[in-house]
């Protein structure tokens, strides 16, 4: 097998779940407020609102590898994202957020959040250590399962979406 | 009382370690499990160990089973503190030998009910 | 708006009458922060004007809303271990020595809340004794008819498992349920809930040979504490076993009790000839 190939010949005719089959927005949404409300504050709401498109996205991300496979990427701007870090850090955060803690502790989430959306999931699937960065691009539009938040009035996205191209049509 | 807390996540260690250090214990920390078996080949023995799953290195449940390998460190409670949530994975690290599980996300209140559980909380903790 | 003394004194004796628990003047705030989820869902504003509009209106399900949410509290699996430690050690064996070999058990968890009271003592059972499921069954009562509910469903949310259940117990009583769990059926058979409002005649019950209430005569008056012990001893075998919260006794309040020491908790029993 060589690195272009995308499993596409391979699975042809394989029954393979979408992920909007198996789990839906609301879902997502509860597993994100049950993390914000643990770790980012107990009064910490998330609105189910989609905001203004982000001008400095930056994006967070666990991949599951399983009976569905694909990414959980938490994306927002760039300052909201150290404002959470700040949140998450509390009376630990430093005077000068480094890089390093924005990815370090927007990337826990991203394993929290991922997490749980795994476990939401049938069968027994594996989780990948956190990334931070640019967002896997979508493979299969129709392979995306995606809650837009709102936190302190910021945008955040929740986008659990396939790694796997679509199957082609018969 | 001292307290190991092993997860790749800096933010995360220092939450655990801050809940801990509230309850009355001493915490060391480290970024995943071999460094934590580090520790205790250095010789400071902690009576709890609070370890994350996926890691780099040596992940939480090879760490589990490393400690439990070694008669010298039996006396040690170990507890899983980790986003992994499946049924069959708890399932697996209390059978590698882990006496409890804290599934994040946690409240600073799940910790200590567990360490309740576990009969460690600190005596002068008033509850 | 702040709540009017109009209002709070309207909600004491609304929360009096239908529940017999007492709210204390100062206790504005506990009023304002339980009622605030049910007037922005009523579409107000803030608690006052969501307490005018039921004060001078009145519905059945207004008021039970209100009801519910002032009296509703918040429960862990093993909060205090002691009196469950009790059931396994001492209360079931002899029990079991003095019952007949068909005969069911029956233990009461009276103001269940949403079921980890029941489900805990529904656990040990099923880990102490074969065939729990045929030898015992629980009663699970709530005056929360949406507590009651969530007592049958027997689901309870990752929060929720994190708080005090041991993993152990967590691995062999519940199975995922998307992002929650759920107690396996096994448990689920021996627990019935029903709602009651213990300030009131109790239905047809008993006779129970355990009864755990715990953690609620703290919030009635002295002749409402009185009143519920009563009831509950009628609906108690006499050689049973009565479980309070730790901060409650029925010493000062009802005679009729003889106070046991149990390991390092204590349980009341109806005293002889009373």
């Amino acid at each position: 097998m060589t690195a272009m190939d995308t499993g596409e010949r391979r699975r042809t005719g394989e029954a393979r779940p979408l992920i909007t089959e198996l789990i839906d927005e609301t879902t997502v949404e509860s597993v994100a407020q049950e993390a914000w409300i643990s770790l980012v504050g107990e009064e910490e709401l998330l609105v189910p609102l989609p905001g203004e498109p982000v001008t400095d996205p930056v994006s967070s991300w666990v991949d599951v590898v399983g009976p569905w496979t694909g990414s959980v990427v938490l994306t927002t701007g760039r300052r909201t994202a150290e404002e959470l870090t700040r949140a998450l850090l509390r009376e630990h955060s430093p005077e000068v957020l480094e890089d390093e803690d924005v990815a370090d502790a927007f990337g826990e989430i991203a394993n929290v959040v991922g997490g749980n959306v795994k476990a939401a999931l049938p069968g027994s699937s594996g989780l990948s250590l956190p990334d931070v960065g640019e967002a896997p691009a979508v493979r299969n539009p129709e392979d995306v399962c995606r809650a837009d938040l709102l936190w302190r009035g910021q945008p955040i996205s929740i986008s659990v979406q396939g790694a796997l191209p679509p199957l082609p049509a018969h | 009382m001292r307290a190991l807390v092993i997860d790749d996540s800096r933010a995360m260690r220092r939450i655990v370690s801050g809940i801990l250090e509230g309850l009355g214990y001493e915490t060391q920390q480290a970024g995943h499990g071999r460094e934590g078996l580090d520790v205790l080949e250095g010789g400071w023995l902690p009576e709890l160990v609070c370890v994350d799953w996926n890691m780099p290195v040596m992940d939480g449940l090879q760490y589990v089973s490393a400690v439990r390998s070694n008669p010298a460190w039996r006396s040690m409670t170990i507890m899983m503190v980790t986003s992994e949530s499946e049924h069959t994975q708890i399932v697996r690290a209390l059978a590698a030998g882990a006496h409890e599980y804290v599934i994040k996300p946690f409240t600073a209140d799940a910790i200590r009910d567990k360490l309740a559980l576990l009969g460690l909380l600190p005596q002068e903790v008033v509850l | 708006m702040t709540l009017t003394t109009t209002s709070f004194d309207w909600v004491r004796q609304l929360v009096h009458r239908e529940s017999a628990i007492v709210l204390q003047p100062g206790k504005e705030y506990l009023v304002e922060a339980r009622l605030l989820p049910i007037a922005r869902r009523a579409g107000l504003a803030d608690v006052s004007q969501f307490v005018e509009s039921v004060r001078t209106r009145p519905s059945p399900d207004s008021t039970r809303a209100i009801v519910e949410a002032l009296t509703t509290n918040e429960t862990s699996w093993f909060r205090d271990g002691d009196p469950f430690t009790a059931l396994t050690s001492t209360v079931l064996p002899s029990l079991l020595a003095a019952r007949g070999p068909s005969e069911r058990l029956q233990i009461w968890s009276a103001a269940c809340s949403s079921g980890q009271e029941a489900y805990t003592i529904a656990m040990l059972l099923e880990d102490a004794l074969p065939s729990a499921a045929s030898r015992v069954s629980i009663t699970a009562t709530d005056i929360s008819r949406e507590m009651v509910e969530r007592t049958r469903a027997g689901r309870f949310s990752q929060l929720e498992v994190n708080r005090g259940l041991p993993a152990p117990m967590l691995v062999r009583h519940f199975v995922r349920a998307g992002t929650e769990w759920e107690v396996t059926p096994q448990l689920r058979r021996m627990v019935t809930a029903s709602e009651c409002n213990l300030a009131a005649p109790l239905p047809r019950m008993g006779p129970f040979d355990v009864v755990y209430l715990r953690n609620v005569l703290i919030y009635f008056d002295l002749p409402t504490k009185q009143a519920i012990l009563r009831r509950v001893r009628d609906v108690m075998r006499p050689d049973g076993w009565l479980f309070l919260g730790a901060a409650e006794t029925t010493l000062g309040v009802d005679d009729s009790w003889e106070r046991v020491v149990v390991g390092r908790s204590s349980a009341y029993r109806p005293s002889k000839g009373k």
